[in-house]
């Protein structure tokens, strides 16, 4: 298996990516090239329908693109996903829970699914509890879990097994400051570990959080830097929601 | 790696089938509450008893040998009680009518004044137009016959055919009963006389008042058993002596029916499992789409199975108690757990074809239900296939509830072994496999989802 060494240290490199969904003429994504480097959280930003859920679903396995490649630790996504599956975590902008089971029972389900057992799975259900606050309440199902507690079980699903690259849909849609804030600062603590691919409408989230940032619209990139070059690069903007908003213009999107 | 997987997603769908009340109502309660219910309904438990024979009320304005003799004969055959006083009057047919109407009663007999008399003359006339000795002729002087007032069966609406056909056809029996007795009566009458006239006629003065006693009389005191018996034999594989009844015949019927129906909890499980994104979270891991439909698969067959033996001990437990004769499983409980299964896994590849396709939980918990009754419809579990116009006879032999019946009867009454289910069997896996092939190439389509 290729390393993130040979790939001289970026973890993901997606190249010329196109998808055109059945019964449209409009490529969701239409030439998205990018690279990721190993330790970096990466915002992926655009407004409704810009094609970054199409983008994740892409380099997380879950979608063939209809051309282009992404490979992941030098793995070729499209043609190994298997391989690339160990590698990755993926936090979904659902709560993808079930109700019914508990948080740690989740927590362990989870963790079988990813090859984790015995006395190693029970640590790692232990510190992803205790990671997103949730020790008190490991053992309530999850259907009794406040809106702020369910994203924070969805996020401990998703590192459980300390993937190298974790995708983020989303993670901190709906809930309260104090949720959004141990999120953040979880998520910021992880960085030395974990690569991560971070999407988000809350554009100070991603000015705080992400090293680098790549703007989408009509499946394209419009910019791309880290958020002071960005702010920087576009006189008048004093942060990244007034950039955003002129870059992508003020019209609603459906 | 791969079993410990597939066994930690079997134990999840157990535990949250475990959990969820309303679903194991569905799954367990309503197949056996159903397999009792129709059971004891069409079980003619009470019949023994007395308690369950059809109310019918009898107006008898002939009250005369005719009247008599269709009391009588309905009296015997068990299958009916007669009433003739409702609230201590005598019922008219006014009152008669209204009750049969509003349903209280299932028929009414209405006996006319006068049909035995009109019965007797008619008979008489008949056997003498038969009878030509001699010179006498018979069928040359054929006479008018009279009228016979109609016998009249009032019943209710809501009656089904074969009922009330069966009614009448047990009525005619009675008559006919009755015809043949009248004219064997006159018959023994006349036949006598006329052999006396034309014997006196043809003898002229040889005749003699000793030749009298030597004219053959007909005695009518025969034994009145039928001289033939209809004996009931049951056409069978094995050596099954006991006569089907009953409960061996609904109890696979509608276990197949509850079997069948996990095809709506297990849809439903995986378009939640789609619609929160629990699928793609699980699709991002590595594990199988294989893997995951599987430990849906076997969690459900095992709830199958489950349903199957709770059935099974009804059937053999509660059954006796309640009054109904007792489940003979017949001869091969192999056979029978083959049959099970491959009913559970037709019935879960089903579901899961359903989730995969299905956008909506209403869609597919709607379709789901009706289809499976329709198959149910079609598979013989509420009217047997034999009864049904051919062209649903055609249809029917598509149906994997027919399938499963006719292989569950094979064993239940008809002492079959594992070697006569096996075509049934055969068919059954191979809708299992083909249901979850569809499912799998379905989903590998939409979305060219990566699924391996």
């Amino acid at each position: 298996m290729s390393t993130v060494e040979s790939t001289n240290g970026k973890i993901l490199v997606a190249k010329n990516l196109v998808e055109v969904y059945r019964g449209t003429s409009q490529p969701a994504l239409d030439g998205l090239s990018i690279s990721i480097n190993a330790g970096e959280i990466f915002g992926l930003l655009g407004p409704n329908g810009a094609g970054k859920t199409t983008a994740i679903s892409i380099m997380n396995t879950l979608l063939k693109p209809t051309s282009g490649s992404v490979t992941i630790c030098g793995i070729d996504v499209v043609r190994y996903p298997s391989r690339v599956k160990g590698l990755i975590g993926f936090v979904p902008q659902g709560i993808a829970l079930y109700s019914n089971l508990t948080a740690r029972e989740n927590l362990r389900f989870f963790g079988r699914m990813y090859g984790l057992s015995g006395k190693e799975l029970e640590k790692r259900i232990s510190e992803g509890i205790e990671l997103v606050g949730l020790k008190e309440s490991a053992d309530q199902r999850v259907f009794t879990f406040s809106g702020g507690m369910k994203r924070r079980a969805n996020l401990a699903a998703g590192i459980l097994h300390k993937p190298r690259l974790l995708f983020l849909d989303e993670p901190t849609v709906g809930i309260d400051p104090q949720s959004r804030n141990l999120i953040l600062e979880r998520l910021a603590a992880m960085r030395d570990r974990t690569t991560m691919v971070y999407t988000t409408h809350y554009m100070e989230e991603a000015e705080l959080l992400c090293s680098y940032v790549v703007i989408i619209d009509a499946g394209r990139i419009i910019a791309e830097g880290s958020p002071g070059e960005l702010i920087n690069g576009i006189p008048g903007c004093s942060n990244l929601e007034a950039l955003f908003i002129t870059l992508t213009g003020k019209q609603l999107r459906d | 790696m791969a079993m410990h997987k597939l066994w930690s997603s079997v134990y999840k769908e157990l535990t949250l089938l475990y959990r969820d009340f309303t679903g194991l109502l569905v799954l367990f309660v309503m197949p056996v509450v159903l397999v009792i219910v129709v059971t004891l309904v069409q079980e003619n438990v009470l019949k023994s008893m007395g308690e369950t024979r059809t109310q019918v009320l009898l107006i008898d304005n002939d009250g005369q040998t005719v009247g008599h003799g269709i009391e009588e004969s309905l009296r015997k055959s068990g299958f009916v009680a007669i009433i003739k006083e409702l609230n201590g009057n005598k019922i008219d047919i006014v009152m008669a009518k209204k009750a049969v109407a509003k349903g209280e009663f299932q028929f009414c007999i209405m006996i006319p004044e006068g049909i035995t008399e009109a019965f007797r003359k008619k008979a008489k006339q008949s056997v003498k137009n038969s009878i030509t000795i001699g010179d006498i002729k018979g069928r040359a002087q054929i006479e008018k016959s009279p009228d016979i007032p109609d016998l009249l069966v009032y019943f209710d609406p809501a009656l089904r055919e074969t009922f009330w056909r069966g009614m009448i056809g047990s009525l005619e029996k009675v008559i006919l009963g009755i015809e043949a007795s009248e004219k064997m009566k006159i018959f023994s009458e006349l036949l006598p006389i006329g052999i006396e006239t034309a014997t006196k006629k043809a003898m002229g003065p040889m005749w003699s008042e000793e030749f009298k006693s030597a004219i053959p009389r007909i005695h009518l005191e025969w034994d009145n058993k039928p001289l033939m018996a209809v004996k009931e034999k049951v056409s069978q594989y094995g050596n099954l002596t006991k006569t089907p009844n009953t409960v061996q015949q609904n109890v696979p019927a509608w276990t197949l029916f509850g079997m069948f129906f996990v095809v709506v909890p297990l849809c439903g499980s995986l378009i939640r499992e789609r619609q929160n994104g629990m699928l793609a979270r699980l699709l991002t891991m590595p594990i199988s789409y294989l893997t995951i439909i599987s430990g849906k698969i076997i969690a459900y067959v095992i709830i199958c199975m489950v349903q199957f033996v709770l059935i099974m001990i009804v059937g053999k437990v509660l059954f006796p108690l309640l009054g109904t004769s007792v489940l003979d499983a017949g001869s091969s409980p192999a056979a029978l757990i083959l049959i099970a299964l491959s009913a559970a896994l037709a019935a879960s590849g089903y579901g899961i074809l359903l989730g995969t396709i299905a956008r909506t939980y209403e869609q597919a918990s709607m379709f789901g239900a009706v289809s499976v009754v329709i198959a149910a419809a079609l598979g013989g579990i509420m009217v047997p296939v034999f009864v049904m116009p051919k062209i649903m006879q055609d249809i029917s032999i598509f149906s994997p509830l027919s399938w499963g019946l006719n292989a569950f009867l094979n064993v239940f009454v008809r002492g079959g072994d594992v070697k006569s289910i096996l075509p049934e069997v055969g068919l059954m896996l191979s809708f299992f496999l083909s249901t979850t092939f569809i499912a799998w190439f379905y989903m590998s389509q939409r979305g060219r989802i990566h699924i391996q």
